[in-house]
Parts: C-alpha cells; structure tokens; sequence
C-alpha cells in the first residue's frame, strides 16, 4: 500500500465498523483451526513416539502367554481363542494408505480372499472410501487407535479418547462401529508383559477383543518377496493370524508377496477369511444409525476438507512468496533504472526546461485551525512563484479567518458551504489564475523548493500530471516509525517502478501538480469515490498523459497517530482505490492509451494492492504453525529470510531518499503488528465492496452532493492527533 | 508539602522534586506482592511475568540518581544505609537469637573465628550473613529449615549496599558514556556465564554474579532519572527491547528453564529479561503525580506497601514458613484428611494467613524503618490520615 495522503473521514458514511472488522478475525481464525485439524490428524500435534522397552511378565495370567492370540478380557475374563487348523486371518496395521490399501484390496480379491484392517483414526478419517470399499468386500475393520501411540505410557482417559476417536472416524468413513482391537507395537500372545497386560485388561473392559498375531511376516522390513511368504507360512496346516502391513512406507513387496502367497497356499487346503468368519462367531460390526451417524460424517467431511483447504493454502503460500519476491525484485530493478535516469548528468524533463512559469497552489481546508498557519507560511518561503488559494471547505474552527488575518502577499481565500474536498478542489481550479496547479493538504508543510521541483516535469508537453514526495513528518512514534519506513518505501520505490512502467495509481493529496488542460479534459475531480486522487490519477492514464514522479519535491505531512485513526484512513484509501479500479475497468477493454493503460497498469496496480495482499495472512498462518508443531527451526529461518529481504529493500529505499537508517530497527515489530492491521483493512474493504460496497456507493454519490465532505473530522478529533 | 499538578512531559527530570510518581509506587507494590507470592508457590513463570527484583533495583537506581544530583555523594550514601540497615538489624537480633536457643554456635562451620567475623555481615552486609543451614523447625509453629528461609532474601539487601556504596561512580559512567555503562553489566553477566571470567570465592562470585544480572536495572533505573531514555526517539525502546528479551528467554528455554530452575537461578538470562523489562516500563513511564481514576481505590494498599516495603520483604519469607508449620497441624485435625485434603495440599489458602502474618510483621517490627528515616514510628503508615505528611520523600530524607 504507497502512502498517500491524510484526507479525513466523512465520519457518517461510514458503514458500522464493528461487525466489519470481526469477520476476517473470524475468518483467520477459522483457517488457523483447519490448520490445527489438519496437524492433528497428520499426527503433528499430540504425536507421541516412544516405544516401551520389555518389561517383566510375572504379572500376566499363564494361560494368556501359552493361549491363543484372540484375547477376551471382557467383562472380567482372561481368556485367549486360537484359529482352527487350515484357516488363516490375514491381518493389515495402521491403513488405510492411499497407494497400497487399494493394491492388497486388488490382490485380496483376486484371489476371492478375506482379511482384517486394523485401521488407525488418523488414516481413516483422511481416506474414508477405503474404508468403505473394505467393508463392502467383505473385509472386517479393526481399531489400531486414533494416531498410533504406545498405549503403554498412557492414562487411561487417553486410551478411552484414542478408541472413542477412532470409532467416530470409522462410523464417518463406513457408517459401522467394531469390537475388534489390537493396539500397536504389539505381536503375538506370549509377548504381553506387565506393562501391556493393564491396557490389554482395559480395552477390554470397555468390550473390545484384542487380536494379537501368531505370524509376523516382518513385511515393513521389506526382507524380499520370498522372506515374507516364508514368514507368513504357518506349520503344518495350523490356523494362523498373520501380521502384514498396507501402509507406513513402501509396501510392494507385500502386494506381491500375497499374489503368490495366497494360491499357495490355497492349494495347501487354507481358506483366507476374516476373523469373525474364521471363529465362528457373529461379525464384528455393528451399523450404527441417527446422531452417532451424523456425527463420524461430520468429522470425516471436517478433516478432508481441511485437507483440501491445507492444500490449497499451501499453494497461496507458494503464490504469495513468489509475488512478494517477484515485486521487490522489479522493485529494485526499475527505481534502480529511474534513479539512474533522473539523476544523470544534463538530464533534463524536455523541450520547455527550465519552468518557471508561476504556479497556482491550491489548499483545501477544513477544520485545520492548528496547522493552516504552518502551512501557509511554508508556502511564503518557496523559490518559485506562486500564487496561494486557500478553499475553506465550510470550516467551523475560523480556518479561513486565521488565514485572513495572516494577511500574506498572494494568499487568497475562497470559502464555500461544507461540500467535499473534491468540489473543493474543483472551486480552487477555477478561481486559479495560472496554468500549472499544485495542490496539497491543509496539514502539510512544503519545503522552499517543493514546489519549483514539483513542476519541473511538465517541461515534458505529454506530462499531465506529477506526483511529489511525502514525507511523515511525526516518526518519533513507533506507529509513526512504521509508517515512515512505509511511505519511504511507498514513494522510493514503488513510485518509481510505477513511473518506469507509466501506470502511477495515484497522486498523494499532500503533494502532486496538475497541467489545467489535463484536468479539463478529464473533468475535474469527482466525488464518485472514497479516493479522489486514485479517480483523478487513473483518469488522466486514460486520456494519454504521462504521469511521473518527482523525488526532490518533499512535503511533510502529518500521519495518524493513533490505530483508530489510521485504520479509517487506511480504509478509506483501500476501499477507494477498489472503487477507482472498478470505476476504470472499462480501460481493459479500450483502444489506444485507455487501453494501454487497462492492460498493463490497471491489472499490476490490482495484483500489488488489492489482490497480493490479501494473501499476506498466509504468511502468518504458517509462521504460527510452523512454530508450534512444524519444522520449527526451518520457520524461524524462513521467515527471518524474507524479513531481511524487506530490511535490504528498505534500506535501499532510505538510502535514495537519503534517509537515516536508524527508524529500520522498528521493521521486525512491524512485521509482527503492522502488517496484519492493513491486510485486516484489506480484508474489511472487500467485505465491504463484496456485500454492500455498490450501495453505499450510489448512496455515497447522491449525498457527496450536499453534505458529505472526506476531509470531515472533529475538532475533538484533531487535537487528539 | 506534595504539590498535585500535572505531569509535565516536556521537563527534564520525571518528576519535579517534592512530589512522588504513583506509576513508581504502584510498580514496587506490584514487585512486592510478585515475590511474596512466588516465595509461596514456586511456580518458575512468575518471574518472567513480572521481573520483581530487576524492577526494585531500577525504582531504586532513580531515586538514588535523583538525590545525587542534589546533594553530595557522602551524605546520600550515608542516608541510604541509614535507611537500610536498621529493619535488618531487628530481623537479625530477632533472628540470630533465634537461631542460637535452636542450637547454632560459633563450632558449627569448623571455623569459629570465621564465624564470629561473618557475624559482622549481620551489621553490614556486604557479603551474605551466615546462618544455621540446618536448625530443627518447631513443631506446630514454624517448619524445619526457617533460618535458611530467613536468610534466603538477604542476597537483596546486600546487592542493595553495594549499589548504593557504587553509585557515585556508576552515576559519573553513566554521565560520561551512557549506553556503554548502562549495557556493561549484562556484558559482565555473559562473561560469568561463558567462563571468560571465574572467581573461586562464592563470595565474590555472588556479589559479581548479582551486579551483573541486575547492575543494568540499576543504572536504568539512574538513565531515567538522568534523562538518557528521553534522548532516544520513542519508536527505539519498543523496538529493541522485544528483542532482548526474546533472546533471554529463549536462552533460559535452552538452559533447562524449570519450576525449581528458573531465571533466579539463570543470572545471564536474568540480566537480558529485567534489562529488556525494566526499559519498557520505564519507557511507558506515565509519571503519575495523581492517581488514574480506576486505580484509585488501591491507594491506601499501594501506600501501605511502600511505606513498608524493606519490613515485607524481610519478614515474609519466616511468615511463610510460619504458615507452613500452622497447617501441617491441619492434619491432626479429625475429619479434615479425609474429606478436605485438597485444602491442605493446596498453597492457595495459605496465602491469606500469610499475608495476615505478614501484617502483623508489619506492625510489630515496622517502626524500624520510620526510625531509620528519623520520623515518629507509626502503626499503619498507609497514608489516610496526613497524606501530606507521609508521602513527600523530601520530607521523608530529612
């Protein structure tokens, strides 16, 4: 955003800020959510790795080490089941994965097979079809937990959420609830020990069978094709629980493995079944219907679509920083190219160099008791020739009287009921004497050679408009600081790039010069928008004339000192210039200058200050969760690389302006809360324009007319300033 | 006489002579109740929400720096000890005898002539007074270990007169070259901590390690007073001082930042989180001459506590230990274990006995300090009754 100017707010126009400023709070914080979801279910958040070492088995009934690996402690037993001869339950941890589920799924059936999927909540929750696709071919789901932990260190409360949790995603993905359990980092029966028997008691306790495994085909080693069958074969047509795995890494060897596995051992007289099948007993699953119901879907539609959205913040993210990138590279390239051209030797602006025609200076006041006189007097010590009309714009302060009573050679005063500052400017324009017109604010202070260095441009017949540079005359402040570095940057290097590439947006108010004939042609200024200059600026692009920038010609203007205060003027500079860039659109589509205009300068004067911008929260967002569950020391240097990027074209910026460099300390804090203050403006302009902005527009035009000056503001206001 | 009129931001000095800043007042309150409440619960954020110690030692610095602008170096030193040491030597007869029917004595270092010479440090403490490591509490009334606890918050007092024994000389640095001075003390603080410099005597080592964690607070606090921060521009402060403080709680972070080790124990850490904590605060500085309307109705509490602030200090840590002894006989009481155990687990019940201990401190041994300052002892000195003639400091020094 290039600083521009202080006109104040016509205060009544103003939509009910309030409600306003909310929404894109809650819509980052709505995106942060989604983050955190999705950091959840990827197991970045809450993830705990630690494995239990053996521990003693002393306290684990005989009859469970020797049994089976059907374990039964509900409801108080302990009791193990094995699996009949010649049958073997096939068993697949920690799915569903999005390559590999569907291959076993592909081999399962070809070769009419049956299985287990012990599924973990995080998986099923992000890949829900397979999950169903298991189900309807006749598989049986298994609970692994929600996000795979050693169950082992933990309290009981989180056992209950890891099953409760992995339930709601299965009743999301499947609409079925299970009673099959086996907890992770487990293997067979006869390996329970003290620390995992409680759990196992636990589980079941809360009605859940634990299904350990009797071979382990050692799978997510990847010991080769044969290995594994080796592995997976059990003696001598015993019945078996076999451990294989369709996720956590690559698993081909597995797919293949059970293509040859499976007709093997078939002919040896095995039959592949699911658990429930293989015991003889009533299915595991149970359909669950009504709220439950509703509830898993709920989840699951929340976590894909929070992946989804992950995605596709992760390619604004990626869009910002190239654009960011791409902007202060262009940046630096052009002001480099017009610094380099302005200050050559001999250079001059064009055939009628030097001007010295005199110069009309128009001040629009209202209300500006406290600095009419500062201002004019400025204007008295200027080395060029002027004439000064100060157009007090209904004022109840006596800013005109003050004026008067200055009682300086060439300083007229025009008064006028309280109208607007365009209208203002318009009567400035026609009771100006001279060709040249330069108009500023009330509130700002030019240099001697301001406006002499203002004008020397229109040397050039084709330059209609200059642009000067201002200038934060309170930066003592850190607001004050941070706006400083803004303007510097906004003038010193934007400017210049926009002068290069002849499609400067806008004219700040504080300073900027005006050939007569330009403004004729196009009108004159208008109150259709909250930004005049922006209108006036883009204006003058589509009738043809050169519009530049004049780096020596310094005013010193007065910046808002409090947020409340910036924040309308912010507002009301972003939501104005929308309103210009929709005014002019039509430029697209013109022949000749205006359309030169419409593709070029309208279209990258969109992208750097309404449309960028609105993808800066990213920017944020993922600093915050970079922090707290991400790379965390990879953020910090990312970040820290783009601050000094900023810092590097910063200092740039102050050294062509020949600025101290001492006010760049405060660039950190302005990263951390300055930068989000304007894109929340940002955000709250397009909500404006996006819900109510055409209607409060026309309304905005039809009472412009009578009693709706920008440039408003209490007396209250002011000496608050 | 105290003159309310308004703050006058343009002056060079803070606050003109005669009247008293209650943004000061109410820091030093806040201080205050921090480390009373910290010695009860322990809990090792505390310290990083409110830099207690670094604050004192920089409300401190200011107005050492404001009565060494006007009169001279002997006289303002001589009156700070005067103003010192007293309360101490009541603690110390109350304590010391103390210690000595609980059965210290001269043999229980080894060294009784060392002994008897470090008793001195009870009369001017320019090292840590001694005490007895291991005395047996008494039961029902005050629990084991109360002359560690008793001692444990003399470690300020004695950084407090070496301070001041310094100033002179850290006034006229810090005229001469202000930031260099102000900055050397955490530049001593990185020293101890990287090991360029060591000292073997603990001695030594504790008066340098504390000069270098709060040495920089101190001369804030004098910078202030001096008017060295005002020359800066008002964007600086807030811009550097999130960075410091950043950093020295990142290092605390790395360095095994814990309840039971934290930033008291980390003197570097220390030094660059109350550096960066003490500036910020000094660069809101308001200068209250009256109160802001919504805190009004502290100001008898805040009075209090300032008025008594070196009678709290030392006295609140024994209270503590009182309280604690009171409530182990809680146990004995029938019923109470079973059904309100959490009552006597919980430090949160305690914190009123023993602030009302705490009170009674006040009454019972706060005259000190109004004899210390050459005033009529009084009972309750928080301000209701002769505002004028309790709050001037002019006054007060006389």
């Amino acid at each position: 955003m290039p600083a521009r100017t202080n006109h104040r707010s016509p205060r009544r126009l103003m939509p009910p800020l309030r409600l306003r400023r909310l929404l894109p709070l809650v819509l980052l914080l709505a995106m942060m959510a989604m983050l955190m979801l999705r950091g959840y279910v990827h197991s970045e958040i809450l993830a705990d790795h630690r494995i239990r070492a053996e521990a003693p088995a002393d306290r684990v009934p005989r009859q469970i080490l020797d049994g089976g690996p059907v374990v039964d402690t509900r409801g108080g037993r302990a009791t193990s089941l094995d699996v009949p001869d010649h049958r073997i339950v096939l068993t697949f941890d920690d799915g569903p994965d999005p390559k590999w589920t569907p291959e076993v799924l592909d081999v399962l059936k070809k070769h009419h097979a049956h299985a287990v999927f012990f599924i973990t909540g995080t998986m099923a929750s992000r890949y829900p079809d397979l999950v169903q696709r298991m189900v309807d071919e006749g598989h049986e789901i298994g609970l692994h937990t929600f996000n795979h932990p050693d169950l082992s260190y933990q309290s009981k409360r989180r056992i209950d959420w890891e099953l409760t949790q992995n339930q709601l995603a299965l009743e999301g993905a499947a609409g079925i609830r299970t009673s099959l359990f086996r907890p992770p980092y487990s293997s067979s029966a006869d390996a329970l020990d003290n620390a995992s028997w409680p759990v196992t008691r636990y589980v079941g306790s809360r009605g859940y069978l634990t299904v350990l495994t009797t071979a382990d085909s050692e799978d997510w080693r990847r010991p080769g094709v044969r290995q594994v069958i080796r592995n997976a074969t059990p003696k001598a047509g015993r019945g078996a629980i076999v451990l294989m795995h369709d996720s956590g890494g690559d698993r081909a060897q597995t797919v293949r493995a059970l293509d040859t596995y499976l007709p093997g051992l078939r002919k040896q007289g095995y039959a592949f079944q699911n658990l429930t099948e293989a015991l003889e007993a009533p299915s595991a699953h149970t359909p669950v219907t009504g709220a439950d119901l509703w509830k898993g879907r709920a989840w699951v539609f929340l976590v894909t679509t929070a992946d989804d959205l992950t995605g596709v913040l992760v390619v604004g993210l990626a869009a910002i920083g190239v654009l960011v990138l791409a902007r202060f590279g262009l940046m630096l390239l052009l002001s480099a190219v017009h610094t380099r051209r302005t200050r050559r030797r001999g250079f001059t602006r064009g055939p009628d160099a030097p001007v010295t025609a005199p110069v009309s200076v128009l001040v629009p006041a209202y209300n500006e008791a406290k600095c009419i006189e500062n201002t004019v007097r400025s204007l008295m010590r200027s080395e060029h020739p002027i004439e000064v009309v100060v157009i007090d714009d209904g004022s109840a302060d006596g800013t005109a009287r003050i004026v008067e009573d200055l009682a300086l050679p060439g300083v007229r005063v025009v008064r006028q009921h309280n109208a607007g500052k365009p209208a203002a400017l318009n009567r400035g324009i026609a009771n100006a004497r001279h060709d040249l017109i330069v108009m500023m604010d009330g509130d700002t202070v030019f240099e001697p050679a301001t406006v002499g260095e203002l004008v020397q441009p229109f040397a050039d017949p084709a330059v209609g408009a200059v642009a000067g540079n201002a200038k934060v005359g309170n930066k003592d402040t850190l607001i004050g600081a941070w706006q400083h570095i803004e303007y510097v940057m906004g003038f010193n290097l934007d400017r210049r790039m926009y002068d290069v590439l002849r499609c400067m947006p806008t004219i700040p108010g504080a300073v900027g010069a005006f050939r007569r004939s330009a403004l004729n042609r196009v009108g004159g200024m208008s109150d259709d928008t909250l930004a005049e200059d922006t209108d006036i600026t883009m204006a003058l692009h589509r009738d043809g004339w050169k519009v530049v920038y004049a780096e020596k010609a310094r005013a010193w203007t007065e910046a808002p000192e409090s947020v409340q205060q910036l924040w309308s003027q912010r507002y009301r500079w972003c939501y104005g210039t929308m309103q210009a860039i929709w005014k002019h659109r039509r430029a697209v589509v013109e022949k000749g200058p205006s359309g030169r205009f419409g593709r070029v300068g309208l279209p990258l004067v969109s992208l750097f200050m309404v449309l960028a911008p609105l993808l800066a929260p990213l920017i944020d967002l993922f600093l915050v969760y970079g922090l707290l569950f991400g790379p965390t020391g990879r953020t910090v240097a990312a970040w820290f690389g783009v601050l000094a990027v900023q810092a590097g074209c910063a200092a740039y910026a102050f050294v062509l302006d020949r600025e101290r460099l001492t006010p760049l300390i405060s660039l950190p804090l302005q990263q951390i809360l300055y930068r989000q203050l304007m894109y929340v403006v940002l955000l709250q302009s397009w909500i404006t324009a996006l819900t109510g902005g055409r209607l409060r527009w026309q309304k905005l035009r039809r009472k412009g007319q009578v009693a709706a000056p920008p440039g408003e503001s209490t007396v209250a206001e002011r000496s608050a300033a | 006489m105290t003159t309310t009129r308004p703050a006058d931001v343009t002056a060079p000095a803070p606050a003109p002579r005669g009247g008293r800043d209650r943004y000061f007042d109410l820091l030093r309150a806040i201080a205050l109740f921090r480390v009373v409440l910290y010695h009860l619960m322990g809990w090792a954020w505390l310290p990083v929400v409110f830099p207690s110690m670094g604050v004192m030692f920089a409300l401190a610095g200011t107005l050492m720096a404001r009565s060494l602008g006007s009169r001279p170096a002997p006289e303002v030193v001589r009156g700070r000890m005067r103003r010192l040491l007293p309360p101490l030597w009541l603690l110390g007869a109350v304590g010391v005898s103390g210690m000595l029917l609980a059965g210290w004595g001269p043999d229980d270092e080894g060294h009784p002539g060392w002994w008897w010479l470090h008793l001195t440090f009870w009369i001017l403490p320019l090292s840590d007074p001694p005490y007895g490591a291991d005395l047996p509490g008494v039961h029902g009334l005050i629990a084991d270990g109360w002359a560690v606890d008793l001692a444990v918050p003399l470690w300020y007092l004695r950084a407090y007169l070496w301070f001041v024994l310094l100033s002179p000389l850290l006034l006229r640095a810090l005229r001469a070259a202000p930031w260099p001075t102000v900055v050397a003390p955490i530049a001593l603080s990185a020293a101890l901590e990287s090991g360029v410099v060591s000292v073997t005597s603990w001695r030594l080592d504790s008066n340098l390690s504390d000069f270098g964690a709060f040495g920089a607070c101190w001369l804030l606090g004098m910078a202030h007073q001096e008017g060295v921060l005002r020359r800066l521009p008002r964007y600086v402060v807030p811009s550097l001082a999130p960075g410091v403080a950043g950093f020295g709680l990142w290092y605390a972070l790395g360095h095994g930042f814990e309840a039971g080790h934290d930033l008291d124990d980390m003197p570097f850490a220390q030094s660059l989180w109350s550096f960066a904590t003490v500036l910020l605060l000094l660069h809101l500085s308001p200068s209250w001459m009256d109160w802001p309307r919504p805190l009004r109705r502290w100001d008898r509490l805040v009075t209090l506590l300032n008025s008594r602030a070196v009678t709290i200090y030392l006295w609140h840590n024994v209270c503590i230990d009182a309280v604690a002894g009171l409530w182990d006989r809680l146990w004995g009481v029938p019923g109470l274990e079973e059904h309100a155990s959490w009552l006597l687990v919980s430090p949160w019940p305690q914190l009123p006995a023993v602030w009302l201990l705490t009170a009674l401190c006040v009454v019972c041994f706060g005259w000190a300090e109004d004899l210390a300052a050459r005033r009529r002892p009084r009972l309750w000195p928080d301000g209701s009754r002769n505002l004028a003639q309790n709050l001037s400091p002019g006054r007060r020094r006389r």
